[in-house]
């Protein structure tokens, strides 16, 4: 139940936090493949280095441990994300 | 604070540090790694259980989505509605059939082409999502901060392909 709640205040974060940075319009996602707005990498990679700084900084310290990583099968993530960017970039978003 | 909140728009590093926080606290309080797009197989899932259950049964639904209100469904509904308070603050918020600026220019304003591109968009990204495993925001940065060479190479492949689809509907105007 805690776990239900607590990711319904994640989700509400993200979604605030998304719509700040002007993702949830179709010109910022598009733009981003047109290499005339780049908000969509500016903001994917800042989120990745805070993340990637806190997440391994807690857990060099003890306190948090590691969840399970993605999986890795080459062609799957391959084909999958081809087909994605073709969603993204027609659809945008 | 407040005039912050009210902001029409952040800069793209203050919102992505926003975000790299939510995914440091949810990773360290529940171990969840936050997405999007699983929430769409979980529903699924239980549509399927509903009118075909046959389809339900499959490896797919039992072994790597489960059908049923997940964590992930309720992440997706914090989403939509931490957005619309987002745009509700900032008075971004209008109900429109057709809303960018951008798409009206380029493509006119036809309702039931926005709507035809988004439908058959959506079906082909969630679609490529299921496949990859995880969408921009599970896989690409939820793996990209272990740097989990899966992120990566869906990165890499999700611009590979975006690219020429949007040189394609842009063509002179790319």
């Amino acid at each position: 139940m805690f776990e239900m709640l607590f990711s319904l205040v994640v989700g509400f974060t993200f979604g605030f936090a998304l719509q700040k940075a002007g993702l949830s319009k179709y010109h910022k996602i598009v733009n981003v493949f047109r290499f005339t707005d780049l908000a969509v990498l500016k903001f994917m990679m800042t989120t990745l280095a805070v993340s990637m700084v806190g997440v391994f900084a807690l857990n060099s310290l003890g306190i948090v441990a590691l969840p399970n990583i993605p999986a890795t099968y080459v062609i799957g993530n391959l084909i999958g994300g081809l087909i994605f960017g073709v969603g993204m970039a027609g659809a945008g978003f | 604070m407040l005039k912050l909140l009210r902001q029409k728009e952040w800069s793209p590093y203050l919102a992505g540090t926003l975000l790299g926080l939510v995914y440091v606290i949810s990773i360290a309080v529940t171990g969840i790694i936050p997405g999007a797009s699983g929430a769409f197989e979980n529903i699924g899932g239980l549509i399927a259980q509903a009118v075909y259950p046959d389809l339900a049964k499959n490896t797919y639904f039992q072994f790597v989505m489960p059908p049923g209100i997940t964590t992930a469904v309720m992440i997706l509904l914090g989403i939509v509605i931490g957005a619309f308070v987002s745009a509700k603050l900032s008075g971004d918020f209008k109900l429109q059939t057709v809303s960018d600026p951008q798409w009206k220019r380029v493509f006119g304003n036809a309702t039931w082409k926005r709507w035809l591109v988004l439908f058959i968009g959506g079906i082909i990204l969630e679609f490529g999502a299921g496949i990859a495993g995880g969408c921009t925001s599970g896989l690409a940065i939820g793996g990209g901060l272990f740097l989990a060479p899966s992120a990566f190479i869906f990165i890499a492949a999700m611009f590979a392909s975006g690219i020429p689809v949007a040189m394609l509907m842009y063509w002179r105007k790319y």
